[in-house]
């Protein structure tokens, strides 16, 4: 007779080798040019793009059912990736995910609706886009880096000299070593918090309507600092030396601005909430 | 110098901000009716456009009759007309077609209150008035509502808590342009917030498309 432990084990077998069955691999390779584009559509499922060592494009795709196919296609110095639904697919079995390996001069867009998407290594423009997928870029410069989501979260970790633009409408926003001549980001209620040294002469503007901002800085930082809350409160770690003339009330608690460092090669950060805290925080040596 | 030189350096000397044209333009417009007549009529434009700038802006009632015809035609009516001017858009995206555009041109009446704002002679209500005459919490709601009708539940309520939100931000920077007319912050939160909106209606538009 059957042990009952014996049984489960058949039956988690049998479970297993059905998913194994069911999940299938794909690579595609596609020779690029200089600055090639790459674009990566998948409802369901993550997107990772990393560096290839040449003019290749190399698409690894792992494919949770037969519900969904990859389409690709590739005209000129364009690819194009998308997972394709069938009939019945829902977000379990129209699930992919992808690998891809591009040129670090690509220019790259990505979409995900739930899947977590991700870039590294790059200097050519990256577009990332999903209602609930969180996005991780890191690594990247010289570059324009666009990001759209609704609820998911965002970390930017050392993207330098970009211009960089977040709209998020839920999530939280964390940038990490971020500088460029524009760095935005604007969220409904999620928090925006930077860390980092607002570089050298470029526009920063953190934004959200009831999110808190928190901007961890070290002392040696050169700014143009204004911030307020309409409603929410302000917190300035760090002495800045006053302005006189500003858009807005300075109500004490409810908003400053200010200067620090060096003028000459300082930049202009402006920090807005309507409901949400404001941190500007001095980074002690640890951080 | 031929024609094509000539109107191609009219370009550059439109960028450059210069007033008088070089030895060789000036030699070319004596000699050729055509090119001069060109140039004539380019001034002539030029001093209508400076003009036009300071006229009056239309009124909020010229919006409305502009949405009352597009309504007429159809073109930001919830239901699916009849025909479509781009059958395969409307196919493709279904009632969410016109989100776009209605989009636009709420944006493109904001950006018209908000540039009146900034006007001291035209201050204040004009500004509340131009953007409520396209409101998008009566108008577009219902239309994101059905656009992820498909969804699952727990992404509904997602979309659902994302939508109070933005209209609550909206409302709350409506809000402040009201009290404060000529804060440029407030005015740029407002924008901002319809811009998250459109943002959401992209979204879903997305989700549905899939």
């Amino acid at each position: 007779m059957v042990s009952k432990r014996t049984a489960k084990l058949v039956a988690i077998g049998v479970i297993v080798a059905g998913t194994l069955v069911a999940e299938s691999k794909k690579e595609y390779h596609f020779s690029v040019g200089p600055k090639a584009g790459v674009s990566v559509m998948n409802p369901y499922g993550s997107i990772s793009v990393k560096p290839s060592l040449n003019n290749t494009v190399v698409v690894n795709a792992i494919l949770h059912s037969d519900k969904v196919e990859v389409d690709n296609s590739q005209n000129g110095n364009r690819v194009d990736i998308q997972s394709h639904l069938l009939a019945g697919a829902d977000a379990d079995s129209g699930r992919v995910d992808y690998e891809v390996l591009v040129p670090p001069d690509a220019s790259v867009t990505l979409h995900s609706s739930t899947g977590s998407l991700r870039a590294e290594k790059l200097h050519g423009d990256v577009s990332l886009e999903g209602a609930g997928a969180s996005v991780d870029v890191r690594d990247v410069s010289d570059a324009h880096v666009h990001v759209k989501t609704m609820n998911g979260t965002v970390n930017l970790d050392n993207i330098q000299n970009g211009h960089v633009e977040v709209d998020s409408l839920s999530g939280d926003v964390t940038l990490r070593s971020v500088t460029g001549p524009l760095v935005q980001v604007v969220s409904t209620s999620g928090r925006i918090n930077y860390f980092g040294d607002f570089g050298n002469s470029g526009e920063y503007r953190l934004t959200s309507h009831s999110g808190d901002i928190e901007a961890t800085i070290p002392e040696w930082t050169s700014a143009d600092v204004s911030a307020r809350s309409v409603r929410g409160e302000v917190h300035d770690d760090i002495p800045l030396q006053p302005k006189n003339h500003t858009w807005f009330p300075l109500d004490k608690g409810r908003a400053f601005a200010g200067t620090m460092g060096r003028v000459a090669v300082s930049s202009t950060v402006v920090l807005r909430t309507f409901s949400g805290k404001i941190h500007l925080r001095k980074r002690s040596e640890k951080q | 110098m031929n024609c094509v030189e000539l109107q191609q350096s009219l370009a550059e000397l439109e960028g450059s901000g210069k007033d008088s044209g070089s030895v060789e333009q000036l030699a070319h417009l004596r000699a050729c009716p055509a090119c001069s007549a060109l140039v004539r009529d380019l001034n002539q434009i030029a001093a209508a456009a400076s003009w036009l700038q300071a006229a009056n802006e239309p009124s909020p009632r010229v919006w409305n009759s502009i949405e009352a015809i597009l309504r007429q035609e159809g073109l930001i009516r919830p239901q699916r007309p009849a025909r479509s001017l781009i059958p395969s858009f409307g196919t493709r995206w279904g009632a969410a077609r016109w989100l776009v555009p209605a989009a636009a041109m709420l944006l493109l009446a904001l950006g018209i209150s908000l540039r009146r704002a900034s006007q001291p002679a035209q201050l204040g209500q004009q500004a509340s008035v131009a953007v409520s005459a396209v409101n998008p919490l009566d108008l577009n709601d219902d239309d994101l509502r059905q656009e992820i009708a498909g969804s699952a539940p727990e992404v509904k309520t997602q979309y659902e808590e994302n939508l109070r939100q933005v209209n609550d931000s909206i409302r709350d920077a409506q809000g402040v342009v009201d009290e404060a007319p000529n804060d440029e912050d407030a005015r740029r939160s407002l924008m901002d917030a319809y811009q998250q909106k459109a943002m959401l209606f992209e979204l879903a538009m997305d989700r549905s498309a899939e």
